[in-house]
């Protein structure tokens, strides 16, 4: 059997596990649908006000945040899903069963949080839906290539960012600092909400420290200020950096972190 | 397959900052096992657990070594080799049916779905687990029915190590029975190798015992 037939043993286990929670299911969709009502009355109320800060993108307040939340939301899930679904596992008590099979850390770690991925773009389809038939941001000006290898290179930063998280998680179980600074400072810091100029000088520099600047950055100016591959280089270039010290580097720790929890028997434990 | 382990030394940590003291859960063990079924007594925390773990490759020891035919046998290798029914047999997802969990488990072993089902079928058969259990969700069924289950995804492994912790606990008496079948069949082609408490069925189970004590194997001795 192959790395993809574990994966895909993963995602069938979700799933089936998913679908036993119907109600979650459907209030998942209805939120997603709520929280965008809410950014298109907050940008309704202020109107133009923050226009200087979103003169670069070409955009409104609402089609910003919109693309923003749908952006984020995808990638967030790399970020967040490591650590909660290996969590569940320990507290479930069927982490240290799985690792006790033959499966590879790799095949593992793609399995892991596969379910997640395909249930984000269930809600980034739920967000085109609501985009086109209820909010309709104007995104005529697009440059869904350029969106596109933006949104690849953030996903992998991103999950790689939650592969780090998880490693907390396999240590120490509860308290991870990472998923602390990745829940409360990235959407802060690093423009999901509003553009970073807003933020103070310092807090602005802050902000270039986090890939989150440049994913949600990037995304933006490709979607609403129809921006090509050249005009956002800067930005894909520090994404490919990130990707290229975060993606080998997670792993590696993982892979040291569960070798650990081998090693001190915390794999069992919850 | 000649499987060896010898001077197994495992300390396990206190919690970090706890304070507390280090717990030295096997002090030197060592057996050998080629072939059939052994099995291995000894009181509550004497370190059985913990050996199995080792040789299931879940747990790294602090020293010691364990060989297969011969070949230094890393962790890895041992995930392969062996399979492991562990003393409690709630290490499933409770919202999955029974044969979910085990199609599951199957496929991280590289069994095929057909190939899975077909197996956990047959065992269910011998263990006297009903097929309507098989299509139960896990947290339907009762305690024995869950480790009918777990002995069930060890078993379908069909691993050249079968490693059964306290496989009796919670199963009736034709369940007993079933299992002392499984146990010698499989250890005509492989290695198994289980504790038990209960003294008659680890006898009826195993011609060969060994006990255990202070995180050592004591050669020789019956359980």
């Amino acid at each position: 059997m192959s790395r993809f037939s574990e994966a895909a043993a993963f995602v069938r286990r979700d799933f089936l596990a998913e679908k036993s929670y119907r109600l979650s299911f459907a209030l998942g969709a209805l939120a997603t649908f709520a929280n965008l009502a809410v950014f298109y009355f907050i940008g309704k109320l202020f109107g133009g006000r923050m226009a200087p800060h979103l003169a670069p993108y070409g955009a409104d307040y609402f089609a910003y945040v919109f693309t923003a939340l749908a952006f984020f939301g995808y990638i967030g899930t790399g970020a967040g899903s490591y650590a909660e679904k290996l969590r569940q596992e320990q507290a479930q008590g069927t982490l240290e069963a799985v690792l006790s099979t033959p499966v590879r850390l790799p095949a593992f770690l793609a399995g892991l949080t596969a379910w997640n991925f395909i249930f984000a773009t269930f809600e980034l389809a739920v967000y085109a839906l609501a985009g086109a038939l209820v909010f309709r941001p104007q995104l005529a000006a697009a440059n869904w290539p350029a969106a596109a290898l933006v949104f690849v290179l953030s996903a992998a930063c991103f999950a790689s960012l939650g592969v780090i998280s998880s490693c907390f998680v396999v240590l120490f179980k509860r308290g991870n600092p990472m998923a602390w600074v990745l829940n409360n400072f990235e959407g802060l810091l690093g423009g999901v909400y509003f553009p970073v100029t807003v933020l103070p000088g310092w807090l602005l520099w802050v902000s270039k420290l986090l890939p989150v600047t440049y994913a949600v950055r990037a995304f933006q100016m490709a979607v609403h200020g129809g921006a090509g591959i050249a005009a956002i280089k800067y930005d894909l270039l520090a994404l490919a950096a990130f990707d290229l010290l975060l993606v080998p580097g997670s792993v590696w720790l993982f892979s040291l972190s569960v070798a650990r929890a081998r090693r001190n028997g915390a794999l069992g434990g919850y | 397959m000649r499987l060896a382990a010898s001077g197994l030394v495992k300390v396990f940590p206190p919690p970090f900052l706890s304070g507390g003291e280090p717990a030295l859960a096997l002090a030197g063990a060592g057996l050998a096992i080629s072939g059939g079924v052994v099995g291995i007594g000894g009181a509550n925390g004497s370190g059985k657990t913990t050996l199995f773990k080792v040789l299931a490759g879940a747990l790294i020891p602090d020293g010691g070594s364990v060989t297969a035919d011969g070949d230094a046998a890393a962790p890895e290798r041992l995930r392969e080799l062996t399979a492991l029914c562990p003393s409690t047999p709630r290490a499933f997802y409770y919202r999955l049916t029974a044969a979910e969990n085990l199609r599951f488990f199957a496929a991280l072993a590289g069994i095929p779905p057909a190939e899975a089902a077909a197996r956990a079928a047959a065992l269910a058969d011998k263990l006297k687990l009903p097929e309507a259990d098989l299509r139960r969700r896990f947290d339907a069924l009762s305690e024995g029915n869950m480790q009918k289950v777990s002995l069930i995804r060890a078993f379908s492994r069909r691993p050249q190590l079968l490693l059964l912790d306290e496989p009796f606990n919670g199963l009736d008496g034709l369940a007993c029975r079933g299992l002392l079948e499984l146990m010698e069949t499989a250890g005509r082609t492989s290695a198994v190798l289980l504790t038990s408490h209960n003294r008659e069925l680890l006898t009826a189970a195993a011609p060969r015992a060994l006990r255990m004590e202070k995180g050592r194997v004591l050669q020789g001795e019956a359980a």
